[in-house]
């Protein structure tokens, strides 16, 4: 050991974080949260000794700051691969590489497409629950702070935020596999009541956590209507083929296009051909096309958004 | 410096092992247990001494939690951060039963050569 052994719980959790210096954000607040577990539980259970008499103990116990980052380390190391989603087609030594065509519908076998997706459609109402929470109770908090029951209010809508916060990394790492935190974060030294407010509210991640939230209405109805847009484009034109039988037979009592058999309109451009049944595979081919541009759109705005909320939920 | 070969030893046994105790500690008690009460268990049971350090189980509690082997609640706590508790699942006892018969057979194989000496 190059440094001095802890001498409170702060210490440690301070010692904690520098070894674990240059990990994953996510994994800091977990190993810090854990610690803070342990090592509050066993001060409470020596009521007779002091803070630093029980941390003197630590070390042989729980494990000194070091050894405990190198678990985190292992660990995490053996986590990810066991829960990495195994690729479909082990590319054997030797092999061709997949060819360009291949890899782009490849997408069609990537769950975290999917999941994107669900997650753009799913974040117009997270998103008008984050913005509706976030105005409510920063206008309440100000509203009220003249009252006595101000301060209170605004710790209570302070906690509320973290633990919608963490919530939402939760839905994130579902839906992208962006590690992030499994703990909420550790609320630091034990303060007065004053001087958590203020640490509240001088704490960058109180309002980054706030702007996030703010921002997800806009970025939510965006990911919505980029969702639906994409989704129905490219369905009504996979779909076309059916809605032309359909219409053809009248099904239904299918009129989809007047009275007319099977035309589409292009305004100005609709060459014969265009409003045949004959062009409908044509549509279908588009459509396919489309739709696979559409699942890897989905699953780049998916990688951005974990980036974008990792930096503003995760303290860095 | 034989301590720290000693110490490097037993780290790598502990690997896998961590992994184990915790499914079987779990496995015997009908109550959910929290990451300092299963430390505590542990130390207990080995008369104050814990050959694991208890820092390290809790990643494995999160990573056996993270492969669907236990669940989780948090529940708050007046001593510090709310407490999680975990349970095992179904999924966790069928593992622990592979793993116990893993156990068994490399403790026996391994103890043939180093509590008889090598076998004729």
């Amino acid at each position: 050991m190059n440094r001095a052994a802890p001498r409170s719980i702060d210490q440690y959790l301070i010692q904690l974080r520098q070894a674990l210096a240059g990990e994953d954000a996510a994994l800091i607040q977990d190993a810090l949260y854990d610690a803070e577990e342990y090592l509050r539980a066993e001060v409470a259970a020596h009521p007779d000794k002091t803070e630093a008499d029980v941390l003197e103990i630590i070390a042989s116990t729980y494990g000194d700051p070091e050894e405990v980052a190198a678990a985190y380390r292992d660990t995490e190391v053996k986590v990810k691969a066991a829960l990495k989603t195994p690729t479909k087609t082990p590319v054997s030594a030797g092999s061709q590489p997949r060819s360009a065509v291949r890899q782009f519908f490849d997408i069609f076998s990537d769950s975290r497409a999917y999941t994107s997706v669900f997650f753009m459609l799913l974040s117009l109402a997270t998103g008008i629950v984050y913005f509706t929470v976030a105005v409510t109770g920063l206008s309440l908090s100000v509203g009220l702070a003249v009252l006595i029951i101000g301060m209170p209010f605004f710790l209570t809508f302070i906690g509320l935020t973290r633990i919608m916060s963490l919530a939402e990394g939760r839905l994130i790492e579902a839906m992208t596999g962006e590690r992030m935190p499994r703990r909420p974060v550790h609320p630091g030294p034990t303060q007065g009541f004053w001087a958590r407010i203020v640490g509240m509210l001088t704490d960058a991640r109180t309002w980054t956590t706030l702007a996030y939230f703010l921002l997800m209405l806009p970025v939510g109805i965006l990911y919505f209507v980029v969702a639906v847009v994409g989704l129905a484009f490219s369905g009504s034109l996979i779909f076309a083929p059916m809605a032309a039988i359909a219409h053809h037979f009248s099904w239904f009592g299918a009129q989809f296009w007047g009275t007319q058999d099977w035309t589409f309109q292009f305004g100005d451009f609709s060459p014969g051909w265009l409003g045949t049944i004959w062009a409908t595979p044509l549509f279908v081919a588009i459509g396919v096309l489309s739709l696979t541009v559409f699942m890897h759109l989905a699953r780049g705005i998916g990688r951005l958004h974990a980036h974008f909320a990792k930096s503003l939920l995760v303290a860095g | 410096m034989d301590d720290s070969n000693a110490k490097k030893f037993q780290k790598e046994l502990n690997g896998g092992l961590v992994g184990l105790v915790l499914l079987a500690v779990l496995d015997q008690t009908d109550e959910d247990l929290y990451g300092y009460e299963i430390a505590k268990r542990l130390q207990r049971s080995n008369d104050g001494q814990s050959v694991f350090k208890e820092g390290t189980i809790y990643p494995v509690l999160r990573s056996l939690s993270a492969l669907e082997l236990l669940t989780s609640r948090i529940v708050p706590s007046y001593s510090g951060p709310p407490r999680r508790y975990y349970k095992i699942t179904e999924q966790g006892r069928a593992v622990l039963a592979e793993w116990r018969a893993i156990w068994r057979d490399t403790r026996d194989f391994v103890d043939r050569f180093i509590e008889t000496g090598a076998p004729s």
